[in-house]
């Protein structure tokens, strides 16, 4: 806007403020929220902040605050004069000319800097009356108070307000404050930041229909004199960052949990049973947590609220977490329960490390991210297995490793020098990482996983029960501090950095992970090795050559040491190599003597793992041959060894890789996503051996001795899911059979056959689980098997020339798509998948290409899931018309 | 005279009395024919005992009242005689039977036979009954069975053989579980496409072929007010499954990493145990919950009344 503009010009001018030390030290904030219109969103209210100024001649105050109507500023009852500027509405000036991602990116960095509030910045300037600047030279209190109003926020508080008749109780509208990191600035003006801490008091006037749900405890609810309103007070007595506040108000169903009377949950109307059946697991992550970190949860209470169109699933706030409504479930659907669970668990830990213990400045964030991420996945582990556990985390190791691959490196710990671009750390990123919000939302969520991996080296290195140890002890110091008194300035106890943490580490365990730290934290990028080996005969020593490429974008070099081990006839055996500069070739005695070589083509090894704990942030390409893989894959009991070996598989398409396969997946002890993987590895494997191929379909034999009738072989048995590894090989072998192909790269006849049987037969009736997400597959399955259609002379699509297998498939998925109308399934799973198979089968030309019926489904008004289907299903009809149009070029 | 009188007499009862409804109509019925030739019959006689008795005319109306009292009478004989004979579990009545009845009606039996043999009496010829009324012959199936030696001969004949006579029927019932399912599995199929299909000849459609809206037709997509309801909640007949599948074990049901486990013990029992317990338990800490709600949980103590500050 041309205010704002104007603004800009003035404050340049004025770069008076010094900042760093925070001059203005917040100790108590009122927020007082005393009308909340749903019919305009808006809301109106004042704060009044309670500053103990620092030094002397402090005669401007900065806040931050976005998108706020001020209406008034009182310093101590007197008038104040204020300047509300917020540059980050327009980045780029009008009249300038570069136009391109670097200014855009420098500009925007620039402008985020100016309302900083760790540099003692913000976009509200208030002037101190002249007539307090004695009072403050004598450093005593200043109460600034702030009437303000927000009209349709664009972030920071989101409306729900549904479209229908009836109160706005009755409507089901409801109000929550959302946004990445400190956002708080949005809805009241305050010191967003996360270290700077004060208390809070906390009181909202909503309808009498409504609740408001906040941060602390809630001391009283009174009704306003017209006893249409009430009036929620709330106190939170632990020193909290203001970007910790958060707010939900609606016509919330209240839920005590049975176990902790201390803690409440709440959810949209109609939806408590499923609350109930949600949370009814809550107290064990509770208990886990507590036990672990011998610490009891640091609040007096806890909230969890579940809404509508969340910002993100999981939002941690001081002593309450908001959650997407989605993640509720009835006690009949499986596969959102474990998701839920672990949505619960992260929220919990955050609320001990990001919540509780606050950080001291935005390079210490990996400190709170990792430490959550890492109890939670000691949670995990715990929960769900050592075999889920390692899954996750080599899951997690190689998302981080194809993201700096491809981007270049993730840097934790970034240290800000002059702040001129040659020391900017991050160069090789299209925006600066100094700030949480210039930062891109992909290289945050990388950054978090690598933040928890990366703790997870600190306790390989220092062992789990002094991590554990220093936990306790930073959260011993925090709840000392967080009793304390503001004058006693012990709060900083509570705020966590990279140096203390580091000291913390140090004292407790008395070793030195200062390399491991510099390696991992102080700068970018992951290892990648190269491994081959070759066996020496006559010295009966294997000779193991490791490569390293540093030299590529996200990568860096590792020295140090590194975990190999051999498998041989004799067992197993762990050797320790040290990966320096120039050695490349490490020789390894074996252990076993050459007897009965023949057999195993003359070497006595049977597999090598290239550290196997994962103790370094890599990528690892070893060559080894087929029959290794093989024994790897059926005698190695780690699953991520057996992951490993299966996906080496697929490039040797061989008789024995296939029985491997069988095996495993047969196996009813193997971990059920190593036999899911084997699904579609088999899958592979039987499309490159489709001329040799004897028998039936890959698969075909073992699901119907799995999961068919006896006498019927034909017929799938009723559905029982209480087996869960059952039902996962269940839902996903037919998806992996759909992608056979013959040797007219077809899918068989008979495959596409058996499929349409299965959704024939299929009857749930008996079940205790819904289905939807197995005949969501089942339709995936479907559009597995579609294969490009035949197309004479760019012929056009009609329903006469329509494949005849493509019309069978056609006539479930509108079935199915039609029942969805009439008894719709679970978060709409089997709408996703028709929308997903019809798209497919346009894509392949069997059904004009057409994004009508997406776009319908993208409406706003339908289930978010079913929108981002169909709007990907858009996206990729846009990017296929696009191509095409290139083409003809 | 007499002759005229009787042929109105009979032309009025066809009409049935009442004088409503159309003789024709009635005549048609073999019951009805039956009806009328014993009204004319007890009518003769009536007239003759008038005759007997001196009268030379009479009037209609009073002919008719004489015939009504005389039917009245001799099926009251009947009725009674009947029932004594039941009494005594016969079905036919015996001489007896009538006479206790007639006693029983306060007739002096024993002038009967001297008013039987009167000198002066008239004999009226049996009128030719037309039409006897057709007794709707019972469908029989099969020869009746005869009584065996034991059975008197007076008992009533065998039912039917129909009525008693088990046959076995040699296709087998549906039990064949392939057909069953395939059975279920179609018949789910049919229904639900009919069922689709109604919906969209009825409703908004939405077509993947331009040239055809009717081979495959999709109902159109419609947006919800409040979409994450349907999505959530379990459909009514996923509820009524939820109930109608076991309904005890319904607890911990979705422990992930448990049920394994559960699975492979065979033995339930102690299982179901515990979880009652559990239920118990927590149903216990629940109720104990609802005592202290009020104390425990800031959310549900009341709402408190504003306090009422004085007007400066």
């Amino acid at each position: 806007s041309p205010v704002s503009l104007v603004l800009l010009f003035r404050m340049n001018r004025k770069k008076g403020d010094k900042g760093f030390e925070s001059p203005r030290p917040t100790t108590h904030q009122v927020v007082c929220i005393n009308n909340i219109n749903f019919q305009r969103k808006s809301v109106v209210g004042y704060v009044e902040l309670t500053i103990f100024p620092t030094v002397a001649n402090l005669n401007r105050i900065k806040l931050n605050s976005k998108q706020c109507r001020i209406y008034r500023v009182r310093v101590n009852d007197l008038e104040a004069a204020f300047i509300y500027n917020d540059p980050t509405l327009e980045v780029c000036h009008h009249e300038s000319k570069q136009r391109n991602l670097n200014y855009f990116s420098n500009a925007y960095a620039a402008a985020v800097s100016a309302v900083d509030p760790d540099a003692g910045n913000g976009e509200l300037c208030i002037k101190v009356p002249s007539e307090l600047w004695k009072h403050v030279d004598e450093l005593k209190v200043l109460k600034v108070h702030i009437n303000f109003s927000l009209d349709q926020p664009k972030g920071g508080l989101h409306f729900v307000v549904p479209n229908m008749e009836g109160s706005m109780a009755e409507r089901g509208a409801h109000v929550f404050s959302c946004g990445y990191q400190n956002s708080t600035r949005f809805w009241f003006p305050c010191v967003d930041s996360y270290s700077e801490l004060c208390t809070w008091k906390l009181e909202y006037t909503v309808d009498a229909a409504m609740v408001a749900v906040s941060n602390g405890d809630l001391v009283e609810t009174v009704y306003t004199h017209d006893m249409r309103k009430k009036t929620f007070h709330y106190m939170l007595t632990i020193p909290t960052a203001a970007s910790n506040i958060s707010l939900a108000i609606g016509p919330f169903e209240i839920l005590v949990d049975p176990y902790m009377h201390e803690v409440t949950h709440f959810c949209l109307p109609q939806l408590l049973p499923l609350l109930k059946h949600t949370t009814s697991y809550l107290h064990e992550v509770f208990e886990f947590y507590e036990e672990i970190l011998t610490c009891r949860y640091p609040y007096s209470c806890f909230k969890t609220v579940f809404i509508d169109e969340a910002y993100v699933e999981v939002a941690a706030y001081a002593s309450m977490s908001i959650f997407s409504t989605n993640l509720l479930h009835s006690a009949m659907i499986i596969d959102e329960t474990p998701l839920t669970r672990r949505c619960l668990a992260q929220a919990l830990a955050q609320q001990f490390f990001g919540c509780f213990i606050s950080r001291m400045s935005w390079s210490d964030e990996w400190v709170l991210k990792g430490i959550s991420g890492y109890i939670y996945g000691l949670w995990m582990k715990k929960t769900f297995g050592v075999n889920e556990y390692r899954h996750w985390i080599k899951q997690e190791l190689d998302q981080i490793v194809a993201y700096e691959l491809k981007t270049g490196g993730v840097l934790l710990h970034p240290i800000f020098g002059g702040g001129k671009e040659k020391d900017n750390p991050a160069s090789h990123l299209h925006f600066s990482i100094k700030h949480p919000h210039t930062l891109s939302w992909e290289y945050y969520t990388m950054f978090q996983c690598k933040a928890h991996l990366v703790m997870r080296l600190i306790e390989n290195r220092i062992s789990m029960e002094f991590m554990l140890q220093v936990f306790n002890k930073l959260l011993s110091l925090a709840s000392t501090a967080s009793s304390q008194k503001f004058q006693s300035h012990m709060w900083s106890q509570m705020l966590v950095s990279t140096s203390g943490f580091l000291k913390s580490i140090s004292n407790v365990s008395g070793k030195d992970i200062q390399p491991l730290i510099k390696q991992w934290v102080d700068q970018s990028g992951v290892v990648k090795f190269y491994g081959s080996f070759a066996f020496n005969r006559k010295r009966n020593v294997l000779e193991l050559e490791i490569k390293q490429d540093y030299t590529s974008p996200g990568t860096q070099k590792y020295v140090g040491p590194l975990k190999v081990t051999v498998q041989e006839l004799d067992g197993s055996f762990n050797h320790t190599l040290q990966i320096e500069e120039n050695s490349l070739k490490h020789d390894i005695p074996c252990h076993s003597k050459s007897r009965s070589l023949e057999m195993f083509a003359d070497s006595p090894l049977l597999w090598i793992r290239i550290d196997p704990d994962m103790s370094v942030l890599r990528k690892v390409e070893f060559e080894q041959s087929d029959f290794m893989w093989q024994y790897q894959l059926r005698y190695e009991r780690d699953v991520v060894a057996q992951e490993e070996a299966i996906l080496a598989l697929e490039k040797f398409p061989t008789p024995a890789s296939r029985l491997a396969l069988t095996d495993i997946l047969e196996q009813e002890q193997c971990f059920y996503r190593v036999r899911m993987l084997a699904c579609f590895c088999l899958a592979k494997i039987a499309n490159s051996m489709v001329s040799t191929w004897t028998g039936p379909p890959a698969m075909k034999s073992l699901f119907t001795r799995m999961f068919c009738c006896k006498t019927c072989p034909n017929i799938v048995k009723t559905n029982n899911f209480m087996n869960f590894q059952s039902y996962f090989l269940q839902k996903t072998m037919p998806v992996a059979m759909a992608l056979l192909r013959d040797v007219h790269n077809l899918c068989p006849k008979e495959v596409l056959m058996f499929i349409l049987d299965l959704i024939k037969y299929n009857d749930n009736r008996k079940n205790k689980f819904s289905d939807n997400y197995y005949r969501a597959e089942l339709i995936d399955a479907l559009a597995n098997s579609v294969t490009p259609a035949v197309s004479v002379n760019n012929e056009v699509r009609t329903l006469d020339n329509l494949n005849p297998d493509v019309r069978l498939i056609l006539e479930e998925i509108t079935r199915f798509l039609n029942m969805e109308k009439l008894l719709p399934s679970y978060r709409h799973t089997i709408t996703v998948s028709c929308l997903k198979a019809i798209r497919v089968l346009q894509k392949n030309g069997h059904v004009p290409s057409d994004p009508a019926l997406f776009k319908s489904y993208a409406e706003y008004g339908h289930f978010i899931d079913v929108r981002i289907a169909a709007l990907e299903a858009v996206v990729d009809y846009t990017k296929g018309t696009f191509f095409k149009y290139f083409d003809t070029l | 005279m007499r002759t005229a009188l009787y042929g109105s007499k009979m032309a009025d009862t066809a009409s049935g009395g009442s004088g409503t409804r159309s003789g024709s109509k009635h005549a048609t019925t073999p019951a009805d024919n039956y009806y009328l030739a014993r009204r004319r019959t007890l009518q003769v006689v009536v007239s003759s005992l008038l005759t007997e008795a001196g009268f030379e005319s009479a009037e209609k109306a009073a002919v008719e009242t004489l015939t009504e009292m005389l039917q009245s009478y001799i099926s009251e004989i009947g009725r009674s005689a009947k029932s004594y004979c039941e009494h005594t579990a016969r079905t036919q009545p015996t001489l007896s039977d009538i006479v206790v009845t007639l006693v029983e009606m306060g007739f002096n039996v024993e002038t009967l036979p001297a008013y039987a043999k009167r000198s002066q009496r008239m004999v009226i010829t049996a009128p030719p009954v037309t039409n006897q009324p057709v007794t709707p012959k019972a469908l029989t199936a099969g020869q009746n069975k005869p009584h065996p030696s034991h059975i008197p001969g007076h008992f009533p004949e065998f039912p039917d053989p129909h009525t008693y006579i088990k046959t076995p029927t040699y296709r087998e019932p549906v039990s064949d579980y392939q057909v069953l399912r395939e059975k279920a599995a179609s018949q789910r199929r049919d229904v639900e496409r009919a069922l689709t299909r109604f919906m969209a000849k009825t409703g908004e459609t939405q077509s993947l072929f331009k040239d055809d809206v009717s081979t495959f037709p999709l109902i159109a997509a419609r947006p919800f007010t409040v979409p994450y309801l349907t999505a959530l909640l379990p459909s009514e007949l996923e509820m009524q499954q939820m109930e109608e599948t076991d309904s005890s074990e319904q607890d911990d049901q979705t422990d992930t990493e448990n049920l394994p486990l559960h699975m492979s013990t065979d033995d339930s029992g102690p299982e179901k145990e515990n979880a009652s317990v559990l239920q118990q338990n927590t149903s216990l800490s629940g109720s104990r919950n609802g005592e202290e709600n009020v104390i425990d949980n800031p959310y549900l103590r009341p709402v408190k009344k504003p306090k009422i500050r004085r007007k400066k």
